[in-house]
């Protein structure tokens, strides 16, 4: 079904504008290096140089002006290339969806700069690409224009029969991409129509690969270099990590102040009074409000450890310390839903790998908790190929958003070893939440 | 006596309630943030109120902009400031109009109930309640090491408690001294300083601080 509807989406449609401005792009890149002789040629009739009489001679005017185009030419190549780019860009953001980083900018505005600029001749190389990846392109495209038109042959057909009788016509001519086919007949336009729905169907396919070919052509040379963005993704990826490391702190901090250390103070507070009630010797002087209050210290104080354990096992859950199997099923047995747990680790990950999946699964799984109304959660761990995957999924409602907060916040905490979160929750469920690690850091 | 309590965490604000009632104080309000406080304070206008540094909404130091507001709108009102961990420059902003009726203590100081309402009553009559805590800072922030090196243990031990705020007879309980053998090393302690002696307790705490703090 999908093969029957490929030539009638949007897609399609988008593709084959694509295609189009690419053979256009081509066509401009094609004038350019034409235009330059042909400049030559303009300034030499212009000086008089082309002149048969008297003696040709190459004009003075000629020598200063044509070297001078020339120049202008190089040190305009590479801005032109990154304004191209650029557009090239945004042509695959809104046709295709297709996002390309854009280049570092140009490092300074001096000339020097403008001459010597990396990305910018290598926009300049895209475009001489162009040339030859604008063969598919236009074939695409033709086949799917001229196939449209084609299909619609027996429809017009009728519309012009209305000649006298014994007319004898030239045949109808219909472009194919193996030459024309031409018809006297009704019947022959359906033979072009057939042909037209061909070139319709394999129009996708050949659209498709020359859309992939520009594309990969673009993430090689339109886009940062490898190494450059791979030190951009570090760079965010450290300052995610020190965010986290500081906000992480904070959070400490604001846990102890609010939590153990008011309930520590409480504790002495109530010891106090309570030691004041009981005097400093002989019989005490208010015994009964005493005890209420050596109740109250007792109670504080269980209250006090609570909270210390806690926070203790936020910082770093001790049962880690065994291995992340044994973790992650404590961690399934505090879940307020039934939790499946399978883990599959052939060897120990990095101890840093491991808390940050368990970390990651106890925040999925207080997520399904609090938000899939599910009645069973799977939670999966699988190690192979120096490579840890963790999974969660649930029966619930679905409809989790990558984009929120708690989600982004992993995801975040994962880039910053290289991890990657990949979200499946369409509305109505089920949720399906995968998580992949370095085993090693 | 009337007290007005601002302080956000419940079990603490309730414990405090409990202890200054039982002791006889009457708590006119017991607020959790800094705009309750305020008008609690205009309503009732108590001889001290209890404010915690950390309030919300961003759980900073807005009941320290509080109270800094309410010792310029009642100068009548003593101030206790009231926190879990000291910051001189907050010590040393509270002190820097007046150092009358002004008191900064660790909130772990309610533990010895004597020491706490001790202080919080002469706050309450306009003197100073500095925790030893913030004393210590002050004296070891001081460039004076000179002066202070000079001192003997004893010498530096009455200088902390004058720091904190404590009369005479204050520092001779404390210290289980004679009042009199006190007033020696009062008498002692400003001369090797070449501070200016005073009688009043607040003058001196002020040149304490002030000697110890430039």
């Amino acid at each position: 079904m999908t093969a029957l509807r490929a030539p009638f989406t949007t897609l399609a449609l988008r593709q084959a504008v694509f295609c189009v401005a690419g053979v256009a792009g081509a066509l401009a890149v094609l004038a350019v290096p034409a235009s330059v002789p042909a400049l030559g040629a303009f300034v030499l009739w212009a000086s008089g140089a082309l002149a048969t009489r008297p003696t040709p001679t190459v004009a003075p005017l000629f020598l200063v002006l044509f070297p001078l185009t020339l120049a202008l030419l190089v040190v305009l190549a590479a801005p032109i290339g990154r304004a191209m780019g650029a557009a090239q860009r945004s042509l695959a953001a809104r046709l295709l969806g297709v996002r390309v980083d854009p280049p570092p900018p140009r490092p300074s505005k001096r000339l020097g700069a403008l001459v010597a600029d990396g990305p910018g001749w290598r926009a300049v190389g895209y475009g001489l690409l162009k040339v030859p990846l604008a063969i598919p392109a236009g074939y695409g495209a033709f086949c799917y224009v001229f196939g449209l038109v084609n299909l619609s042959y027996p429809v017009w057909w009728p519309l012009f029969r209305n000649h006298p009788p014994g007319t004898t016509l030239g045949p109808v001519r219909a472009l194919t991409p193996f030459g024309t086919l031409g018809t006297r007949t009704f019947a022959g336009t359906f033979l072009i129509a057939a042909a037209g729905l061909a070139m319709l169907y394999v129009a996708p396919w050949l659209m498709r690969a020359a859309t992939a070919l520009e594309v990969a052509a673009m993430r090689r040379l339109l886009g940062p270099r490898r190494l450059a963005e791979r030190v951009r993704q570090l760079q965010v990826t450290r300052a995610q990590a020190i965010d986290d490391a500081a906000a992480m702190m904070r959070r400490l901090e604001r846990d102890l102040h609010d939590g153990t250390q008011i309930r520590l103070a409480t504790l002495a507070m109530n010891l106090g009074m309570a030691t004041e009630k009981l005097g400093a010797d002989g019989p005490p002087p208010d015994l009964a409000q005493a005890r209420e209050l050596v109740v109250l210290a007792h109670r504080g104080a269980k209250d006090a450890l609570a909270d210390l354990r806690d926070l203790v096992r936020g910082i770093h859950p001790p049962v880690l310390d065994n291995g992340l199997g044994d973790a992650l099923a404590t961690l399934a047995t505090s879940s307020a839903i039934p939790v499946a747990v399978d883990v599959d680790l052939p060897d120990r990950p990095a101890p840093a790998i491991e808390t940050i999946a368990y970390f990651c699964a106890a925040e999925l799984l207080a997520n399904a908790a609090k938000h899939s109304r599910a009645s069973r959660v799977g939670l999966g761990v699988v190690g192979a190929g120096g490579r840890l995957t963790l999974t969660v999924e649930d029966d619930g409602v679905g409809g989790a958003d990558p984009a929120g907060p708690g989600l982004s916040g992993l995801a975040r905490r994962l880039a910053v070893v290289d991890g990657r979160i990949r979200v499946d929750s369409p509305p109505g469920g089920p949720t399906r939440v995968g998580i992949e690690l370095p085993s090693y850091v | 006596m009337r007290v007005v309590i601002a302080e956000d965490a419940a079990m603490m604000r309730e414990g405090l309630v409990r202890l200054l009632t039982d002791r006889g104080f009457e708590v006119c309000a017991a607020v959790a943030d800094p705009d309750a406080l305020r008008s609690a304070i205009a309503g009732c206008v108590p001889d001290v109120a209890i404010i915690d540094i950390r309030m919300p909404p961003t759980h900073t130091d807005e009941g320290l902009r509080a109270a800094i507001d309410i010792r310029r709108d009642h100068p009548d009102v003593g101030v206790l400031m009231f926190s879990q961990y000291v910051e001189t420059r907050y010590a040393t902003r509270l002190l820097a109009d007046r150092p009358t009726g002004v008191g900064y203590l660790l909130k772990d100081r309610v533990a010895d109930v004597a020491d706490f309402v001790d202080a919080l009553t002469r706050v309450a009559s306009g003197g100073t309640a500095l925790d030893p805590e913030v004393v210590g800072h002050l004296m070891r922030a001081g460039r004076d090491t000179a002066g202070l090196a000079s001192l003997t243990p004893r010498e530096r031990d009455v200088l902390s408690l004058m720091a904190e705020g404590r009369s005479n007879a204050g520092i001779a309980a404390a210290l289980v001294i004679t009042p009199g053998v006190v007033e020696k090393h009062v008498a002692s302690i400003f001369a090797k300083l070449g501070l200016p002696s005073s009688d009043s307790d607040n003058r001196r705490v002020l040149a304490v601080l002030r000697h110890v703090s430039r």
